[in-house]
This record gives structure tokens, C-alpha cells and sequence, in this order.
């Protein structure tokens, strides 16, 4: 029974804490459309939610963190989208999912946050310019890739950054007890 | 941060200048030859709107439809962006377009931009869908 109780509990916590990540992950994107940075390269972005996720998968399994993206990304969607840029964000985001999910699997002892980051970036703008691609029907919407690669290097090394101090400041919480790995 | 790190920052970098370097060298080239106008071809969703021709006189073109409003302008022997009712306008962010393949690319809106060379240089007649 005992045993039974810890594991509800720690149920609770996981969807707690999924719940908590995505709304902060919402508050990020809208924080990050009032900036008005414009970058020079059409489409980058800085990508601050990108902070929710990396942390999300460091703290909790994969599927966790695969159901905090869908969800921050339906509800940015919902918040301000449309049904097609919803398209183009869900590619983005599930692309830039598998890759920081793989690399936390086989590269965490070799790559820092900063450069699970980077490659979530990346793979982030991949993602929506493959959308763009299949959507447009032309592959001349990879001529931005190159500066987007740059710009995701920087954008990744920020992201990064923060990650590196969220974590530590999260792991003294009590609610993360029992996901410190 | 780890040597991992690095060595990818330097791996992206690389891949990226090498994209980019070669685009500054093709710049000085394709600056000689106006003489032949290329044009921009304006699809919205997936179909033609409009060939327009690079001019260096100023023209605007405004497509208007079901999904909003975008104003294009002409000059220079290029194109631009410059103004939008669309949520994100990172059409806008496109800036003044003006070489071959260059593109201007408006999500909500479904429409795209793209600059053709002067002749079909490609080798492709037509296309059957």
C-alpha cells in the first residue's frame, strides 16, 4: 500500500511538473513575440522555450517531455496561430524534440547543454523549413538555412546557458526530489 | 563546456560559411549583368498570381485575398516586402530581395515570392503536375 501511495505520488508530481513547464514554455513564446528583435534572418527566433524543454527532458522521461511540447505547442497555437503555422511550429517542435532526446541518450557525457541546445535549434529550423518545403512546394526556402545555422549557434548557446543555471536552482526544490538523475 | 561543444559550434560554423562565402563572390558577378531584367514570380497558395518584372523604376504590387493583404514593392532591380496585415510578419523581416532564387515567404497568408532568372536557364521547358 505504502509503495502504492509513493508511486501515485510521483504521477502526480510528473504531470505537475509537465503542466507547470508547458504554461511557463507558453509565457516564454509570448515574452519572445514582444521583443521586437529582428535578427536579419528572416524567421530566427530565439527560441526561450527551448529552455522548458531541455529542462523538461533532463528532469523527466521522454514521453513527459514529448507531452509538455505538444502541448505548449497547442497552446501557443491556440493563443496566436493559425491552423497553418500550427503545422509549421508542430514540425519544428517534434523535430527539435527527437534530436535533444537523442543526444541526452547517447551524448550526455560528451555535449553540455549548450550543445544539446544548439542542436535542438537547429534541428528546430529544419523542421519548419522541411514544412515550409512540403507546403510550397520549392526547395529554394533552404537558401536561409546557412544563416539560420549561424544564428541557431548563438540563439543555442544562450538557451544553453540558462539551462545550466535552472537546472541546479530546480534540483533544490522539493517537487524535483525524485526525478534527480 | 564540454570539447564536445566545440567541436560542434566549429562543425556548424564551418558548414554554414561554406553556404555563405561562396554567395558573396556570385554577388560581384550577377551585379554586371542587368541588362536582362529577371522577374519575381508571386504564387498564393500554391498557384500563380502575378510575373512581375524587376524594374529599376518603382512599382508596387498589392495582393489582396481571402487570407489578408501583402504590399510588394519594386525597385532597384529587386523586391521587398513592405507591409503586411499578417500575425508574425516575418515577411516583412525579408528585407529587399534581388537575387536569382531569392525568396520572400508569407506563412499565414500562403504566399510566396520567388526571383527567376532572366532566361530558363534550368533546362526545363515545362512541368506537367
Amino acid at each position: 500500500m505504502q509503495q502504492l501511495n509513493e508511486q501515485a505520488n510521483i504521477a502526480l508530481k510528473r504531470t505537475v511538473i509537465v503542466a507547470i513547464f508547458a504554461a511557463v514554455a507558453v509565457v516564454l513564446s509570448l515574452v519572445e513575440s514582444l521583443i521586437p528583435l529582428n535578427m536579419g534572418v528572416p524567421g530566427a527566433k530565439l527560441g526561450l522555450a527551448n529552455i522548458m524543454v531541455l529542462t523538461c527532458l533532463y528532469f523527466l522521461r521522454a514521453r513527459d517531455a514529448l507531452m509538455m511540447v505538444l502541448l505548449k505547442t497547442l497552446l501557443t497555437a491556440f493563443i496566436f496561430g493559425t491552423f497553418s503555422s500550427f503545422l509549421f511550429s508542430i514540425m519544428g517542435a517534434l523535430f527539435s524534440f527527437v534530436a535533444m532526446w537523442f543526444l541526452l541518450w547517447v551524448g550526455r557525457d560528451k555535449l553540455s547543454f549548450i550543445g544539446i541546445s544548439i542542436v535542438g535549434g537547429i534541428a528546430h529550423n529544419i523542421g519548419q523549413l522541411t514544412a515550409a518545403c512540403i507546403y510550397f512546394n520549392t526547395s529554394k526556402i533552404f537558401y536561409y538555412l546557412p544563416m539560420l545555422l549561424i544564428m541557431g549557434v548563438l540563439t543555442g548557446i544562450a538557451v544553453g546557458i540558462a539551462v545550466r543555471y535552472l537546472v541546479p536552482s530546480l534540483s533544490k526544490l522539493s517537487l524535483f526530489e525524485n526525478f534527480l538523475g | 563546456m564540454k570539447r564536445g561543444d566545440i567541436l560542434l559550434i566549429g562543425l556548424v560554423v564551418v558548414i554554414a560559411l561554406a553556404f555563405i562565402i561562396p554567395r558573396w563572390f556570385d554577388r560581384d558577378s550577377s551585379e554586371k549583368n542587368h541588362n536582362e531584367l529577371r522577374t519575381a514570380k508571386i504564387t498564393v497558395d500554391g498557384k500563380l498570381f502575378k510575373e512581375v518584372e524587376l524594374t529599376q523604376e518603382e512599382q508596387t504590387v498589392e495582393v489582396e485575398n481571402e487570407h489578408g493583404l501583402n504590399i510588394l514593392k519594386i525597385h532597384d532591380y529587386g523586391i521587398e516586402m513592405i507591409d503586411a496585415d499578417c500575425p508574425d510578419k516575418v515577411c516583412l523581416s525579408f528585407g529587399f530581395v534581388d537575387r536569382t532564387g531569392g525568396t520572400i515567404i508569407c506563412l499565414p497568408h500562403k504566399l510566396m515570392v520567388e526571383i527567376q532568372g532572366p532566361a530558363e536557364e534550368d533546362g526545363i521547358d515545362a512541368t506537367v503536375k
